[in-house]
């Protein structure tokens, strides 16, 4: 039973190769490419969405830390993607591996936070104190904002982990329950059933929601430091 | 947070000029002052002679 749960976690291979850069690489088939201005039907909805959300995301960037909207927009259509694929039974969730997700953060807040010390040194540096502290408050202060910058990445990456594969884990579990409980109390089952319903449409939300929160704070850190 | 604020509009003499925690010149010495003294603080104690117990002869 314990093997069987983790199973789903390791890396995928087949025939003893590794085929995790194909399954990275893979949702970036689903969405059409046109070399044409307009284009059809689902070319424009697509269009639609991704420029929905860049505005959105966007619109409190400076003009130097717009230069980022390519990045931002593949960052969270990625993330998004490979979750909403993670949700279908037997595949594989690259997010849910603490590797890929810390090679997804750690580079977008290195790139943020150099860029606000090459650029604005003075800005950058005073982030360390908030205006007004007290003076006896100032030397700890300091260091504990200096200890909350270096832990930002580490966040992202496991904020992204934890949820997607608790996610996993709590369905697999509550599915596995069900499926126990079916021969030997079937009104039990039902409610565990309805139970994986409502954690399904959870995860559904929680996918989408993590790709943004995971976006968004990679959009302010660069904020902070443009 | 308010915008970015001018380092004009407050009015410091003497040591508050450098290090206070409102302007933006005045935060930023406050934060390479504490890490010039964690930095000396490390290298004092790396750099101190290490004292050695006398080995008592028995």
């Amino acid at each position: 039973m314990n093997e069987n749960l983790f199973t789903s976690f390791s890396t995928p291979t087949l025939m003893g190769l590794p085929i995790i850069i194909m399954i990275i690489a893979f949702p970036a088939l689903l969405y059409p490419t046109s070399n044409r201005l307009i284009s059809n039907r689902i070319r424009t909805l697509q269009q639609y969405l991704i420029n929905l959300i860049l505005k959105q995301m966007m619109a409190i960037h400076s003009p130097k830390g717009r230069t980022w909207s390519l990045m931002l927009m593949s960052l969270i259509i990625f993330i998004a993607s490979t979750n909403l694929l993670g949700l279908l039974p037997h595949t594989f969730t690259p997010t849910t591996q603490l590797s890929i997700n810390l090679g997804l953060a750690i580079p977008l807040w290195a790139g943020a936070v150099i860029l606000g010390f090459r650029y604005k040194f003075k800005t950058s540096v005073s982030h360390f104190l908030p205006q007004g502290t007290p003076i006896l408050l100032i030397p700890m202060l300091i260091i504990i904002e200096t200890i909350s910058l270096f832990i930002q990445p580490m966040a992202l990456a496991v904020r992204l982990t934890a949820n997607i594969t608790a996610g996993h884990l709590l369905m697999h579990l509550i599915g596995a329950a069900t499926l126990a409980l079916f021969s030997i109390s079937t009104s039990t089952a039902l409610i565990t059933f309805i139970i994986l319903l409502l954690l399904t449409i959870l995860e559904f939300a929680v996918a989408l929601i993590q790709a943004y929160v995971f976006t968004l704070l990679v959009s302010l850190y660069l904020h902070d430091n443009t | 947070m308010a915008g970015p604020e001018a380092d004009s509009q407050f009015q410091f003499t003497g040591i508050k000029k450098y290090f206070n925690s409102y302007t933006l010149t005045g935060r930023m010495n406050c934060v390479l002052a504490t890490y010039g003294g964690i930095a000396l603080l490390v290298l004092y104690f790396k750099l101190r002679p290490k004292k050695t117990p006398a080995v008592k002869a028995s």
